[in-house]
C-alpha cells in the first residue's frame, strides 16, 4: 500500500487540473502527498529521492510522455530507485500504453479514470521489489 | 444539467424551473433591457443582419512540430474553407525560451509549433494570403510583444501595412498565469506591463489588431462555471484598462475598441446562449455606465468562442463529435464573430488532419444547413433565455465584485486568491462526476469494458527539437550579432524607462533576434514567479 506519493508535471506545460484534482483526492483519501507542480525530469526524481516516497505521479498532457518518461526512468535508474512505483496520467494514447509499461510505468491513468479505481490501485500496488503490480 | 435530490439546475448550478412564462421577465423593460440586434445593449447581437452579413469565422486553432509543418496544416485548412488562422504553439514558445534551452527539447513542437525568430513566422505562412484573411496569435502575455512583432514585421515585409493589418493576439494574464502556467515567466505584476505595452502600442500603429483576446475560455476549462466565466473575463478587462488609464498616455476612446474576448462553449446550450447574450449587455454597461464611452466601436461585445476541451471523453471518443456540433450551435445561437471547433480526439492526441476536417465541415453544416443562421438572436424573447440571460448578469456581477475585494485581478492571482478559486471549482466538477449528480456518457453512464473502434492517433514529429536547434544556429551564425546585441540594449533601456517596449522588440526581431533573447532581458530584470498553486492547501 502506497502513502507517501510525489505528483509533478514533467516538463513546461502548464495544464494542472488533471495533476491538482488527482492530488486533491488521493489527499482525502489519507495518502501523503507531495505536489511539485512543473519540473524538470531531474528535479523530480532528486525530489522524490529526498522525500523518499513510494510512488511519483506524472502528468502530462504535452504529447510529450515517451521522452519526458524515458528521462525520468533513466533518472529513477541512476538513483537506484527501481522500487519506487511510476504512475502516468494525461493525454496518453491507448496505443502507447504498453510501451510505457516495457520502458517501466507501472499504471497509466488517462482523462476519465475513476478516482476510486485510482485509489484502489495505491491500496493494492506495492514496490516492485516485493511483487509485481497490476493495473490500468 | 445536473440533479441534485429534488433540484434540478443548469450546468452551473443555477436552479431552474419546470416552465417559464412572462411573469418571470416582467422586470425587464424590453426596449432598454432587450432592444434590437446592433442597437444597444447589443444584448440581442452587435450587427442589426448578423449571419446574413457575415459568417462567422471558421478559426481553427493549430499548430505542431516545426513551422514548415504547420504551413502545410495551415494550407490544408485553407483549402478545407477555414476563413482565420490561429496558432498554436509550444510551450517553448510560450515560456518565452529558445528551443536550444537546457530542459526545453522534450516540449519542442509537441503541443505546439515551435517558434523563436522571423524567420520561423516567415516559414508558417508561406504562400498564405495573411492580407485577405486574419491570424491569431494564442501567444502568452510573455511572449506576445515578440511573438506579434515577428507577424507585424513579416507583413510589413509583404507590403501590407500595419493599420490594415487584420488579426488578434492572445495576451491574456489570466491565462498562463492560472490556467495554463508558463513556469519561466516574469510576476504578474510586472508582465501587465507588457500586456498593456502591446495593447497601447496596436490602439496607435495597427488600429485593425486586436492585441489583447480576453480568454474566460481557459478559466471556464479549470472548472469555473458559466457566470464566473463572464465576471472574471471583465475583471481582467477592467484590469487592463485601468492600467492604461494610470498611464495618462491614452484616453479610453483611443484603446477600446481593439479589446476582444474569446469565451468557452460549455454543454448546456440554453445557459451558454444566455451567457454569451448577458456578456454583451455587460459589457456595453461598463463601457458606457463605467467609463462613459459612447463610440459603439467601443461598446460592442466581440467574441471568439472556442468548444470546451474539457467536456471531452477519452472513452467513446466519436461521441466528442456530437458534442462540439451542439457547442458549436450554442456559439451560433449566441451570435459569436468567430468560432473553433475542437476535434473529437484531443483527449488523446493533437488533432489529424480527419478530425481537424470533420470539425471544420461540423461549422459549415451548422452555417449553411441548421437553419439557425437566417435571423438574429433566434431565442431573444424566449421566457426561459431571457430570464436566465437576467440570472446571469446578475451572478456575474456578484462574483465581480468579489474579485475586486480581493485587490483586483494581478493581485488575486499574486496572493493565490484565483488559484484558490479554480482549485475548488475543478475539485467540486470532479466530486459531481464521481457522485453522478453530473452525467457524462461513457464515464459515469453508458460506460463500455472495451472501446468499441478504432481511429488514427497522430504523432508529432520527434525529430522537430533538432531541426529547430539547427535553424536557430544557423541564424546565430549568418546575422548580424553585433545589432543583434545593440537591439536587445534597447529592449532592456525602453523597459527600464518605462516606455512602451514595442518599437525596440520590433526592431530587435526584423533584426533576427531570438524569443528567448528578448525575454531573458525581462527575466532578467524582474526574476522568475512562482506559481502560488502550491500554496493552495
Amino acid at each position: 500500500m502506497v502513502k507517501k506519493i510525489l505528483m509533478a508535471k514533467p516538463g513546461l506545460d502548464g495544464h494542472w487540473r488533471g495533476a491538482m484534482v488527482v492530488s486533491a483526492a488521493l489527499r482525502d483519501a489519507g495518502l501523503e502527498v507531495i505536489y511539485l507542480g512543473n519540473q524538470n525530469p531531474e528535479a523530480i526524481v532528486h525530489s522524490a529521492f529526498q522525500e523518499d516516497v513510494e510512488a511519483i505521479g506524472l502528468s502530462i498532457l504535452s504529447a510529450g510522455h515517451i521522452d519526458l518518461i524515458e528521462q525520468v526512468v533513466d533518472c529513477m535508474r541512476k538513483k537506484g530507485m527501481e522500487d519506487v512505483i511510476l504512475v502516468v496520467g494525461g493525454t496518453i494514447p491507448g496505443e502507447d500504453i504498453p510501451r510505457l509499461k516495457e520502458m517501466g510505468v507501472d499504471a497509466v491513468f488517462p482523462p476519465g479514470s475513476k478516482i476510486e479505481r485510482i485509489l484502489e490501485y495505491f491500496k493494492q500496488a506495492r514496490k516492485r521489489s516485493d511483487e509485481p503490480t497490476a493495473g490500468g | 444539467m445536473r440533479i441534485q435530490g429534488k433540484e434540478i439546475t443548469t450546468s452551473s448550478g443555477i436552479p431552474v424551473k419546470n416552465t417559464y412564462a412572462q411573469e418571470d421577465i416582467s422586470g425587464l423593460d424590453l426596449t432598454r433591457d432587450i432592444g434590437l440586434p446592433g442597437e444597444p445593449p447589443y444584448l440581442r447581437g452587435i450587427y442589426p443582419n448578423m449571419y446574413r452579413g457575415r459568417m462567422w469565422t471558421i478559426r481553427q486553432f493549430s499548430g505542431y512540430a516545426t513551422p514548415e509543418e504547420t504551413n502545410e496544416r495551415f494550407k490544408y485548412e485553407y483549402e478545407m474553407g477555414g476563413t482565420g488562422f490561429s496558432i498554436a504553439f509550444d510551450a517553448v514558445t510560450e515560456n518565452g525560451l529558445d528551443p536550444d534551452d537546457e530542459g526545453a527539447e522534450a516540449d519542442v513542437g509537441r503541443g505546439g509549433v515551435n517558434v523563436c525568430t522571423l524567420k520561423d513566422m516567415e516559414t508558417m505562412f508561406k504562400d498564405l494570403p495573411i492580407d485577405k484573411i486574419s491570424t491569431a496569435v494564442i501567444a502568452s502575455p510573455f511572449s506576445a510583444c515578440p511573438l506579434s512583432a515577428m507577424y507585424f514585421a513579416l507583413a510589413e515585409n509583404r507590403g501590407i501595412r500595419l493599420r490594415e493589418l487584420d488579426g488578434t493576439t492572445q495576451n491574456d494574464i489570466l491565462l498562463f498565469t492560472a490556467c495554463c502556467h508558463i513556469p519561466a515567466t516574469i510576476p504578474p505584476r510586472h508582465l501587465i506591463d507588457l500586456c498593456v505595452d502591446l495593447v497601447e502600442w496596436s490602439a496607435q500603429n495597427a488600429p485593425k489588431w486586436h492585441p489583447v483576446s480576453f480568454a474566460s475560455y481557459n478559466y471556464r476549462e479549470n472548472g469555473l462555471n458559466a457566470y464566473q466565466e463572464v465576471a472574471l473575463l471583465f475583471a481582467n478587462a477592467i484590469e487592463y484598462i485601468e492600467k492604461e488609464l494610470k498611464r495618462n498616455r491614452l484616453h479610453i476612446e483611443q484603446f477600446a475598441p481593439v479589446l476582444s474576448f474569446h469565451m468557452a462553449a460549455h454543454n448546456d446550450i440554453l445557459e451558454e446562449v444566455a451567457k454569451f447574450r448577458a456578456a454583451r449587455r455587460m459589457w456595453y454597461r461598463i463601457m458606457k455606465e463605467r467609463y462613459g464611452v459612447s463610440d459603439p466601436r467601443a461598446q460592442v461585445f466581440r467574441f471568439h468562442v472556442q468548444t470546451s476541451g474539457s467536456t471531452h471523453t477519452y472513452q467513446q471518443p466519436l461521441n466528442n463529435i456530437v458534442r462540439i456540433a451542439y457547442q458549436v450551435l450554442a456559439a451560433a445561437l449566441g451570435g459569436a464573430q468567430s468560432i473553433h471547433a475542437n476535434s473529437f480526439d484531443e483527449a488523446i492526441c493533437l488533432p489529424t488532419e480527419l478530425s481537424v476536417l470533420i470539425s471544420m465541415r461540423t461549422q459549415q453544416i451548422c452555417q449553411y444547413e441548421s437553419g439557425v443562421t437566417v435571423t438574429a438572436d433566434p431565442l431573444g424573447g424566449s421566457y426561459y433565455v431571457e430570464w436566465l440571460t437576467g440570472e446571469i448578469e446578475r451572478r456575474a456581477w456578484e462574483y465581480m465584485a468579489r474579485v475586486e475585494a480581493a485587490g483586483g485581478l494581478v493581485k488575486a492571482l499574486e496572493s493565490g486568491w484565483i488559484h484558490r478559486e479554480f482549485f475548488r471549482a475543478m475539485a467540486d466538477y470532479q466530486k459531481e462526476i464521481q457522485e453522478g449528480t453530473r452525467k457524462v456518457v461513457g464515464v459515469n453512464c453508458y460506460e463500455m469494458e472495451e472501446e468499441p473502434y478504432q481511429f488514427p492517433v497522430f504523432r508529432p514529429n520527434r525529430g522537430s527539437a533538432a531541426i529547430q536547434k539547427a535553424k536557430l544556429a544557423r541564424i546565430r551564425l549568418e546575422r548580424d550579432n553585433e545589432e543583434v546585441e545593440k537591439c536587445i540594449r534597447e529592449v532592456r533601456g525602453a523597459t527600464e524607462r518605462g516606455e512602451n517596449v514595442m518599437p525596440s522588440v520590433i526592431k530587435a526581431v526584423k533584426a533576427y533576434a531570438s524569443l528567448g533573447e528578448i525575454c531573458d532581458v525581462w527575466r532578467d530584470m524582474y526574476g522568475l514567479w512562482e506559481v502560488p498553486i502550491l500554496k493552495i492547501e
